[in-house]
């Protein structure tokens, strides 16, 4: 929700801070705020409003009363506090066949107002929003729903049909088939006709029972506001949020309104919301406001909660008096009335339909205050009364493994295809979960291959520990696979794979005893480890765990890495770390890794083969660069007396 | 040419790692299925069908004509928090690291599968105040350092009050010393969940807490691209 700072300085007054204060505040009293920018001249802050205060909080209103508790200032102007001087008329109607649906409708007429270009102020504020300016009329119903955050509909009342004098709305629930068309969605040229299952709720033209919008959501072009429009309806009613969203989602309709309604604003908004757009359009649009229909035939619950100090205490764990609770009660507008030494009944502002139980009244309280505040204490020490079976395996045979040279891989969870598919996947590659994760292994195993000499390994050894999916009778079946792999050539698979994988197997069976059942395919093998569990003694305690060492990550470059070899004879008195300083010291930066491959002795002489593996972060390296490298090595290890074989 | 030693994934490394200095003060490893009901992972965390809180999840559902009630890939480890409150009776200490998935679309920072580790203690009397002793407890010896948190206002369906989490590392030799970083949500359990649960919010209390383990390894490690953790790209694995 974007809020303009002097906006909310109309209601919350001079208490109200600067925009960086402002945003402080609400950062650790009520709201993250993403950011503070000026558009239009003004400076607008952008709030992320969560589902739980969406029903007030989408309105400059509803920060403002935010800040107002914050702050602990009563708002210098109040649009919820104005008394409502609208006077009924009869020359509207509503029927509402679902009370439940829509539990509220009202409409005020207006005659003889010019539609005309808004002032500057109302222009800028909706600039500031990033709304576009249209006119007077349609930018009244805009700013109310920015304001209070009741949505509205203007009608021209001169093409609405009347029947023996009254405009007749009515409000049903579509039926199976029937079709409504709604204005053009954003960036569309064409009106979008919806074809309905029944469950959607209508605003109609009641005489003949035609649908003019879906309620709460879209309105179409019946009975469309021109240029020349002299006379208005314009309609302010409360939904059922669950109505609401369902048909919103179905349809992919997300709206300004929608947002509003399916969160569930206060009933008691709509007078308010009437009050304040006539005093508008009288302002600034002239005309006479010519009368007020209201049918409310469900009223807003008056809700009251008990809230007991010693909850307070227990949850917060900080020890407020009853007297402190009942301040910060009352900054957020409740009406808390004392039933016994440390027990309150409170009574929310009817703005307020997220406040239903004490647990609500505790977080209140306990962000007024500051979350932060409770001292830091740790659970009293007992002793661990269990040992995750799965977890103390896992790392065994992960202990196991690595010992023997297998890296450990995490790998994709979705596949291209499969048995087994999502309703909803997010691309046509990842729709489907895989069975088995040898097809990830030997991808890995091929992907890998071409690093080895970067990796300063001959062959690539992984494994994975990871859950796998499958249809079964009842429901989706699970279970955790250890599938382990080795690749000792570039080209592919070869048998001698298999031999290392079958050799590699007896480390794992030490660990989850001997005869599993492994499934052993082009030097791939894999084993259903969450069977295997079962049937293992449960563990009594995990290992030591040792601490790692602080280690950065350093990112890997996208370039080709160029390898060279490089053989000496040097004196049985030369230790081989010396060599390899000396050769990583004149081979410089470029050199990212150095493999000793091959030592042999022969005569008092000792020979040393590395590998040296160059490799630039921002570039492709040249042979002629690396050749030129090389030709300074050769010249360092001869100034040494080695010989270069 | 002898085969050097094979590497660990920093994932799991976490995982044990976490294990390790949560089991210090008795919190146990629990685990539940990556296919999870839409009861646990939704309905029994008060996150009511037709709500707007369900948005703030993506999800991945089961096709119907695969399962005999809804299913989903769960979004959160909190599934598991209701199975084991559901099973064993308060005192509770948990821990429960695992993969999750969001239907969204990835970047340098999000993935569709990730790595979560949820925390859950619920005892008589246990406030706020233990919240922030524990994650002190344990981000200190994550990264081996004193550290203190502090909380925001959030919300999440499954507690009340609902924090954000920031930290900041006071010292060591670390790039995070001194910085307050976003690392978590948190809160009280609603009384709700554990009425679900049959637990008495009356008598009982708790916190519970979910934290991204891929986010911990892009603060400890250096980690600029998320994806990484999960190409099985050797050229990543065995830095570590």
């Amino acid at each position: 929700m974007k809020v303009i700072h002097s906006w909310l300085k109309e209601y919350v007054g001079a208490a109200l801070p600067d925009a960086a204060q402002v945003e402080a505040l609400l950062t650790f009293h009520a709201f993250e705020v993403e950011g503070v920018e000026q558009v239009a001249g003004e400076e607008v802050i952008d709030i992320k409003v969560l589902p739980d205060r969406a029903s007030d909080c989408l309105s400059h209103r509803g920060i403002a009363r935010e800040l107002g508790s914050i702050l602990n200032a009563p708002l210098a102007v109040d649009p919820l506090a104005t008394t409502i001087t609208l006077k009924e008329t009869k020359q509207v109607s509503v029927t509402i066949e679902d009370t439940i649906a829509c539990p509220r409708f009202t409409a005020i007429v207006m005659t003889g107002v010019t539609v005309k270009e808004s002032p500057d102020w109302l222009k800028r504020r909706l600039l500031a929003l990033g709304q576009r300016p249209i006119n007077t009329i349609v930018d009244a119903t805009n700013y109310v729903m920015f304001a209070l955050g009741q949505p509205m509909h203007v009608y021209d009342a001169d093409k609405f049909p009347q029947v023996d004098g009254t405009w007749q709305f009515g409000v049903r629930l579509a039926t199976e088939g029937e079709t409504v068309s709604l204005l053009a969605e954003g960036g569309k040229s064409e009106d979008r006709i919806v074809t309905l299952t029944g469950t959607e709720l209508l605003i109609t033209e009641k005489s003949s029972n035609t649908p003019v919008g879906l309620a709460g959501i879209k309105g179409g072009r019946f009975a469309e506001l021109t240029a020349d429009t002299k006379n208005i309806i314009i309609e302010a009613a409360c939904f059922n949020p669950t109505v609401i969203r369902k048909t919103a989602r179905r349809y992919n309709i997300l709206t300004d309104a929608s947002k509003r309604f399916e969160n569930g604003p206060s009933w008691e908004l709509p007078l308010y919301a009437q009050q304040m757009i006539v005093d508008l359009i009288l302002d600034i649009s002239g005309g006479t406001f010519a009368g007020l229909l209201d049918v409310y035939h469900e009223k807003q619950e008056v809700v009251t909660t008990t809230v007991t100090v010693a909850n307070v205490r227990r949850l917060l764990g900080i020890p407020f008096t009853a007297e402190a609770v009942q301040l910060l009660l009352e900054r957020i507008g409740a009406v808390v009335t004392t039933v016994e030494d440390g027990v309150f009944t409170v009574e929310a502002p009817f703005e307020r339909t997220d406040l239903i139980g004490e647990e609500n009244y505790i977080d209140e309280i306990g962000r007024l205050h500051g979350l932060t505040e409770a001292p830091s204490m740790l659970p009293p020490p007992v002793p661990l009364v269990e040992i995750n079976a799965q977890q103390y395996y896992s790392d065994r045979v992960r202990a196991a493994l690595i010992e023997q040279g297998f890296s450990e891989v995490i790998t994709s969870s979705f596949q291209k295809k499969g048995d087994l598919q999502l309703q909803n996947a997010l691309a046509s590659d990842k729709s489907f979960l895989r069975d088995s994760l040898r097809k990830n292994i030997i991808a890995v195993l091929d992907a890998n291959f071409t690093h080895t000499d970067l990796l300063g390994i001959t062959e690539v050894r992984v494994f994975e520990l990871g859950t796998v999916f499958n249809k079964i009778e009842r429901g989706i079946g699970e279970q955790m696979m250890l599938t382990l792999g080795v690749r000792t050539k570039g080209n592919g698979y070869s048998q001698k794979d298999d031999t290392i994988v079958q050799g590699c197997l007896r480390s794992v069976e030490s660990i989850l005893g001997a005869g599993l059942s492994w499934k052993i395919e082009k030097g791939v093998a894999e084993l259903n480890f969450t069977a295997r569990l079962a049937s293992l003694p449960a563990p009594t305690a995990y290992a030591p765990w040792v601490k790692q060492p602080a280690l950065q990550y350093q990112s890997v470059s996208s370039y080709p890495a160029i390898s060279r070899d490089v053989a000496l004879f040097v004196s049985n008195n030369e230790d081989v770390a010396t060599v390899a300083t000396v050769l990583a010291t004149t081979a410089g930066s470029l050199l990212v890794r150095q493999t000793l491959f091959d030592t042999y002795t022969k005569d008092g002489r000792t020979s040393y083969a590395f590998r040296l593996v160059f490799q630039a972060i921002d570039r492709t390296l040249t042979d002629i660069e690396i050749n030129k490298i090389m030709e300074e090595v050769y010249v360092s290890v001869k100034g040494r007396g080695w010989e270069v074989r | 040419m002898e085969i050097p030693r094979g590497h660990q994934h920093p994932i799991t490394q976490m995982i044990t790692e976490i294990n390790g200095i949560f089991a210090e003060i008795g919190f146990v490893f629990a685990s539940g299925p990556e296919a999870e009901k839409e009861k646990y992972n939704f309905d029994l965390l008060n996150v009511p069908k037709e709500h707007p809180s369900r948005d703030m999840q993506d999800t991945f559902w089961f096709k119907p004509q695969d399962v005999t009630e809804p299913m989903v890939l769960r979004t959160h480890t909190s599934p598991v928090q209701a199975r084991y409150m559901e099973s064993h009776e308060p005192p509770i200490r948990i821990i429960v690291p695992g993969k999750v998935f969001r239907n969204e679309a990835t970047d340098a920072t999000h993935e569709a599968q990730f790595y979560q580790v949820e925390g859950l203690y619920i005892d008589k009397d246990v406030h706020l105040g233990y919240l922030k002793g524990t994650l002190e407890y344990f981000f200190s010896k994550f990264f081996s350092g004193k550290t203190e948190v502090r909380f925001r206002p959030s919300f999440f369906p499954f507690v009340e009050p609902g924090v954000e989490v920031d930290m900041r590392l006071l010292e060591g030799n670390s790039k995070l010393v001194g910085k307050w970083i976003e690392v978590m949500g948190a809160g009280m359990v609603h009384p709700n969940v554990l009425r679900g649960c049959n637990i008495d919010p009356e008598v009982y209390s708790g916190f519970a807490f979910g934290m991204g383990i891929d986010r911990l390894g892009v603060m400890k490690y250096g980690v600029e691209d998320v994806r990484d953790f999960y190409t099985g790209d050797l050229r990543f694995v065995n830095q570590f």
